[in-house]
């Protein structure tokens, strides 16, 4: 299961995040992440990936099934790393639009302090509109946090 | 998948302080993101990424060099996407310290003094540069 602690954390206060695969021939993809949501079982996450980042998204997840999922807080840079088994992928919800529409609220909130002069729409636009959502059992927890404790596994949630 | 040229419009945008983002893979085919303080231009082919922490992309890189970055271009409305293989890590020389002042000045401004700290300059080649517009992509 995943901690009360970084439930709340992925609900209330993480405000971006970046998925990752890779194709058959061990080669990385990247895939921009708009939100996120903790399924009711407390180990499934979804990820919502914007039109843009799906390239190689699908076809690698049904070759191989690995997902990692680092989300953050920025500016504090509190960070976590998600890894895990693709499950499915299904089109958006009207629920995963406002999950979207909270999150990019939460960035712009939170980056504005330290982007004071850039205008409303270029900050709104650095959490892309989504346009999948990719669900994965996560099978082990990292902290990403920069310092002396980055990297360590937090979660081995199942048998692996 | 050969050689591209870092256009020069990406320059501004590997300075803009907008932390990036990379994804690598291990020999065993498990993918691993982070997030990176810096990507320093080296040259039309080459580029630098900072060396902090992120210990399991460091193994990595060195077992299977293949690497994507990320990088986002708030004021361009959007995100450049490279493709990198990794060729050596240089822990002093003009590019490292280059990297390290803007480390520094990176720390200062986002209150990581102290925390970030440069441990070496992993100097990559630049296989593929793609740049993805985003404005039609904007909430509505």
């Amino acid at each position: 299961m995943i901690s009360g602690k970084i439930v709340r954390f992925l609900e209330q206060r993480a405000n971006v995040a970046f998925g990752g695969t890779r194709d058959r021939d061990l080669v990385p993809h990247g895939h921009r992440v708009s939100g996120w949501r903790v399924d009711a079982d407390g180990r499934t996450l979804t990820a919502l990936v914007p039109e843009q980042f799906i390239a190689h998204l699908v076809e690698s997840l049904e070759d191989n099934g690995h997902f990692a999922l680092t989300v953050e807080e920025f500016p504090s840079h509190e960070t976590y790393q998600f890894k895990g088994r693709y499950l499915r992928h299904r089109p958006l919800r009207h629920d995963d639009v406002e999950v979207v529409d909270r999150i990019r609220e939460r960035f712009v909130k939170n980056v504005r302090p330290i982007y004071t002069d850039a205008p409303e729409h270029v900050l709104k636009a650095f959490i892309l509109k989504a346009h999948l959502a990719v669900e994965f059992e996560v099978l082990e927890i990292y902290l990403q946090t920069p310092g002396p404790g980055a990297g360590a596994r937090l979660a081995p949630l199942a048998e692996t | 998948m050969g050689t591209a040229r870092l256009p020069a419009e990406i320059r501004p945008v590997l300075d803009n302080g907008v932390p990036a983002v990379m994804v690598t893979c291990s020999a065993d085919g498990v993918p691993n993101t982070t997030v990176l303080s810096q990507v320093y231009y080296v040259d039309e082919t080459h580029a630098a990424l900072s060396f902090q922490f992120f210990s399991k992309t460091i193994r990595n890189v060195r077992e299977n060099p293949r690497a994507y970055v990320c990088v986002a271009d708030l004021a361009g409305h959007a995100n450049w996407v490279l493709q990198l293989e990794f060729q050596r890590s240089e822990t002093e020389g003009p590019i490292f310290d280059a990297m390290d002042m803007q480390i520094e000045a990176i720390a200062s401004a986002t209150g990581m003094s102290g925390i970030f700290k440069l441990r070496a300059a992993d100097i990559y080649h630049v296989l593929s540069v793609e740049k993805l517009p985003h404005s039609q992509w904007l909430a509505s």
